[in-house]
């Protein structure tokens, strides 16, 4: 296969196939530094605060929340829409991307996957603790019952339940699948009994089989196929949540589309966040590159306008519309008592992408970084904006109301931050951050051209 | 008494060069095991398209079906209750949830199917012939006639190739 | 190598015979279906705007791949620039519209005395409606020309700077036309509808474009390799076109749901409106367009020969071709002629004077420039080409 000369290599450094395999694999052979100890401290202690407070909730109840009889939903929903959005990256870069053909999803795609799961995990925990008691959570399941009801499926929110489950099964399978190749190199490569054992069982008996990989390869592009359309569907069928409704500022139809653009927007924050760390922590700054990171901000740019653009639509059309209730809940989230939180959105996720317009700051690792947070923060508060703002001003103006969240509210926040991290803390030490196997497809075409390589060509 | 030939190549444009020379000798290669899909190296084995995207379709439509099916049924025969205004029979309703079915049946189906068929799974103990097969060797296994005919111009191809570690193993059977 | 199409004096008098049989059916129509300006005009915008959607998809085309480093287009990236070249022609005459404003946009009319209107009457008015048209029309066209020529110009010269030069006209292109796509979609086809609004009509007449677009370039590839060029396309080149029409049609009823399942959902009034008329009046055609539009490319290109196969390609790009015709036929007539429109002389005749004449048009284009960019820097990944 050519490969065109202008193209910039995905992996530097003139590396052999089993340079390769022992630089991804050093960080699972070696022993964890003090700053990974440091790190999984701090996220402990912040999973434990979540603990904590989410078994305060479930004692006192959901009083212990801010929210009131006009504003029934918020941090709790709010942290839901955000962790499924950020959940949205790795499914995209794997899915969709291959089907695109972007090699350079290769070095990205692994990690970006993993924080998925991650991410869709703390996403379920906010219903579930929102339901007040999550030991019936199993209720939201059609099964035969001797209150012989079913559950109801006209409700947006029982969508949601297969979507997320669906999108959380799918996408642990394509994770999975991609791996077990991975995980049969480093049962070949571990010294000890015992770990030998554990990544024998989880290799599943891989061998590297010719006529296993050639089904390995139709099963990945078809997998790829249908987890496509199953990213679009999960932000889509979330976003009915609010769409579905008759209240201003959430009954729009643009919201589908938006939302998906949205998730992947705040995904690839994310996944920027944490790689940009762990290239260099794990020393992989040869697979993960500056041009990687160019790709990735150029997919930022591209679904953060795409974002602006649904914004100002919905603003217009919300004036077109003529209708004194859509013109008002806009007006209201721009200059009403919550401008600050329009404010920030605003800035975080339409303005400051637009910087990356420029070469240089695209290529620029401490900018991304600092960027990538500022629209973490940005795509936060737009899930903010569009719930309380539109929920704060009711049709009836004595029920208006203000909304703030309580140390309850903000401790489950945080908690959930905290097993986010420390499971990417313990993925990095268990299994490859990179796909070893399909960084060796790529690297003859599209590494840095090796001097005496292939003794062949 | 089975018999077969087993080395490894450093690198893949060997091993697809050696595959094809063997095949076009009519030589029966046991297996290839290497560290990645290799491109191009099923059809020089001669290996058919394989049918899971069948698979995945069938179950996919078993999916479908299932999901819009039971919704019906729950909705306009076993229960049917007025809910915010909404037909018993509301189709567009029944839509997410019958894709989300589709591909979980569908994703999960064909996986299933993989493992199945290339007996892999949960506690799977294939031999490893050599633990670099994973990492940087493209190891070839080749099947030789009990006669021994063969065994002089497999090994040319294997060494012409620059083919390493060439071992003539046999199995009472 | 025979690089450069001719534009043969037979293929030149087919398309005559195709414009003049468009003539022959106006007249008929004109003769025996009752005289008719908003019939008329109603077409006329429908065709024009069909037209001119896969003008503007020739620079849609051409620019995302550009920026999105894809290296296989390189190959037919001539077919996508000359569609480009009636964007002109499509300008003019859709100027013409001021005469048939009164018959297709309501809003247009003086004197209404009608609130919603009037409150929307900062935007929609005449003058400014045509102000905003030609801000449209003048930046498509001056920057699918200048992509036009940079690629004429690299066919001089091995200079990367025509390489450079074609990302940044691509992304200041895609950045113009994802403001652009939405509002003329307000413009000419939402506001036919005065009151009626949906903030995801935009993308939903872009994602329309995009399709037909789509099916244009493949029936393009399609006849000029019946006719024995672009021998260097090979069947992944084919596969690809054939997973975008599959995937771009699931995704066209992907949005056309959204819309649909959150106004059913809502129930309001104001919205169903929209489509009350278009699900009682015209039955058939609401579900025709759904399986001309989804099912048919669905379940047509599902497996990877029918992908492969240019034959079958062709005719799924012909179903989706009559499918987004239809649509936009759908989108345009309830809100103008309404319950009495039916398919008749009058709208076969317009398609075939256009499709003549923009065929015609696009051929000439085709025949100006050899049919490879041999010095894109990117063209040898496009032959080398493989799954």
């Amino acid at each position: 296969m050519y490969v065109s000369p202008i193209r910039e290599p995905l992996i530097t450094g003139k590396k052999t196939y089993k340079q390769i395999t022992d630089e991804i694999s050093a960080p699972i052979e070696g022993k964890a530094g003090k700053a990974w100890y440091a790190g999984i401290t701090i996220t402990l202690s912040a999973l434990f605060l979540g603990l904590a407070m989410m078994g305060w909730t479930i004692w006192q109840g959901i009083g212990t929340w801010g929210l009131n009889k006009t504003i029934g939903w918020g941090w709790g929903i709010t942290n839901f829409v955000w962790w499924v959005g950020i959940g949205h990256a790795g499914t995209f870069i794997s899915a969709i991307l291959l089907l695109f053909r972007q090699k350079w999803r290769t070095s990205i795609n692994r990690s970006a996957e993993a924080m998925t799961l991650f991410a869709v995990m703390c996403a379920g925990l906010f219903p579930l603790i929102h339901m007040g008691r999550p030991l019936l959570g199993f209720f939201v399941f059609p099964y035969p019952n001797t209150r012989g009801l079913w559950v109801n499926f006209n409700s947006p929110l029982l969508w949601d339940v297969f979507a997320i489950s669906t999108y959380f099964s799918v996408s642990l399978l394509f994770w999975y699948v991609g791996l077990i190749p991975d995980i049969g190199t480093i049962r070949d490569k571990v010294k000890s009994k015992f770990k030998k054992a554990i990544y024998g069982f989880l290799s599943f008996g891989w061998t590297g089989s010719a006529r296993h990989w050639s089904r390995h390869e139709t099963m990945s592009l078809i997998l790829a196929g249908l987890a496509a359309p199953l990213v679009l569907s999960v932000h889509s069928i979330v976003s009915s949540d609010f769409a579905t409704s008759v209240i201003p500022g959430w009954h729009t139809t643009i919201f589908p589309p938006y939302f998906v653009s949205g998730a992947i927007f705040s995904g690839f924050a994310m996944v920027l966040t944490l790689l940009i760390i762990t290239r260099k922590v794990l020393n992989l700054e040869s697979y993960i590159t500056v041009g990687h990171v160019e790709s990735m901000n150029k997919i930022i740019i591209a679904t953060g306008s795409i974002v602006g653009i649904a914004y100002i639509t919905e603003l217009f059309i919300a004036w077109y519309s003529g209708v004194e209730y859509e013109q008002y809940a806009f007006l209201n989230r721009a200059t009403g008592p919550y401008w600050w939180a329009y404010a920030i959105m605003m800035t975080c996720n339409v303005i400051s992408p637009q910087l990356l317009w420029f070469k240089k700051l695209r290529r620029n690792l401490a900018f991304t970084f600092v960027l990538s947070i500022f629209i973490n923060i940005g795509m936060w508060f737009e899930r903010f904006v569009i719930i309380v703002t539109s929920l704060h001003r009711d049709y009836l103006p004595s029920s208006w109301s203000m909304y703030e969240p309580t140390i309850v509210e903000v401790g489950i926040f945080i908690g959930t931050l905290g097993l986010f991290f420390t499971c990417f803390l313990l993925f990095i030490r268990v299994f490859p951050v990179i796909a070893i196997a399909e960084v060796k497809t790529v690297m003859k075409n599209s590494g840095e051209k090796l001097a005496n390589r292939d003794k062949n060509e | 008494m089975k018999r077969y030939i087993s080395a490894y190549f450093e690198d893949e444009e060997n091993l697809l060069r050696a595959t094809k020379e063997l095949r076009a000798k009519d030589v029966s290669i046991q297996d290839v095991l290497t560290p990645f899909p290799v491109h191009g190296l099923d059809t020089a084995l001669g290996y058919k398209r394989s049918n899971l995207p069948t698979v995945a379709f069938i179950c996919g439509a078993i999916g479908l079906a299932i999901a819009f099916g039971f919704q019906t049924w729950a909705f306009t025969v076993d229960y049917p209750l007025f809910i915010g205004g909404k037909p018993h029979f509301s189709i567009p309703s029944f839509i997410p949830i019958t894709f989300e079915l589709t591909v979980l049946f569908a994703a999960f189906g064909m996986a299933i199917a993989f493992f199945i068929r290339s007996k892999l799974g949960p506690g799977a103990n294939n031999i490893i012939h050599d633990e670099r097969s994973t990492n940087d060797r493209f190891v070839i296994i080749v099947d030789l006639d009990e006669a021994g005919n063969q065994d002089a111009i497999v090994k040319s191809i294997l060494e012409k190739e620059e083919a390493l570690n060439i071992q003539v193993k046999e199995i009472e059977s | 190598m025979d690089n450069n199409y001719t534009f043969t004096r037979k293929t030149q008098i087919s398309l005559f015979v195709i414009g003049g049989l468009g003539i022959l059916l106006l007249l008929l129509g004109y003769l025996l279906e009752a005289p008719n300006s908003q019939r008329f005009w109603t077409n006329f915008l429908i065709n024009n705007l069909f037209f001119l959607f896969i003008a503007l998809f020739g620079g849609v085309f051409q620019a995302l791949h550009k920026i999105a480093y894809s290296g296989w287009h390189t190959a037919l990236q001539r077919i996508p620039e000359a569609l480009a070249s009636f964007l002109p022609i499509a300008a003019i005459l859709m100027f013409l519209l001021y005469f048939g404003m009164h018959d297709i946009y309501h809003w247009s009319h003086e004197g209404l005395y009608d609130p919603i209107l009037e409150g929307k009457a900062a935007y929609l008015n005449v003058p400014f409606f045509f102000i905003r048209m030609a801000v449209y029309f003048a930046i498509w066209i001056w920057l699918t020309r200048l992509l036009r020529k940079n690629s004429l110009q690299q066919d001089l010269s091995t200079d990367i700077k025509y390489y450079k030069k074609g990302k940044l006209l691509a992304a200041l292109f895609m950045v113009f036309f994802a403001v652009s796509s939405s509002t003329m979609s307000w413009d000419w086809l939402m506001s036919i509808d005065a009151h009626w609004y949906s903030t995801l009509y935009g993308w939903f007449v872009f994602i329309g474009l995009f399709v037909s677009g789509i099916a244009t370039i493949i029936l393009f590839i399609s006849f000029l390799k019946w006719k024995g060029y672009l021998e260097f396309i090979n069947k992944e080149h084919i596969h690809d076109m054939g997973k975008y029409l599959f995937a771009f049609s699931i995704f066209w009823m992907y949005l056309w749901f959204s819309q649909y399942l959150l106004i059913w959902y809502s129930h309001i009034p104001e919205e169903t409106a929209y489509f009350a008329p278009r699900l009682n009046d015209h039955t058939v055609l609401f579900f025709t367009i759904l399986v001309l539009n989804f099912v048919l490319p669905f379940l047509g290109l599902m497996t990877r020969n029918s992908k492969r196969n240019l034959k079958w390609l062709s005719l799924m790009a012909v179903v989706v071709l009559i499918g987004q015709w239809l649509n936009l036929y759908l989108l345009v007539i309830p809100g103008t002629i309404g319950k009495s429109a039916t398919i008749g002389f009058t709208e076969i005749g317009f398609v075939c004077l256009y499709l003549g004449g923009f065929l015609f048009v696009v051929f000439s284009s085709l025949a100006k420039a050899p049919l490879l960019s041999k010095n894109d820097p990117l063209l040898e990944e496009s032959f080398h080409y493989e799954t």
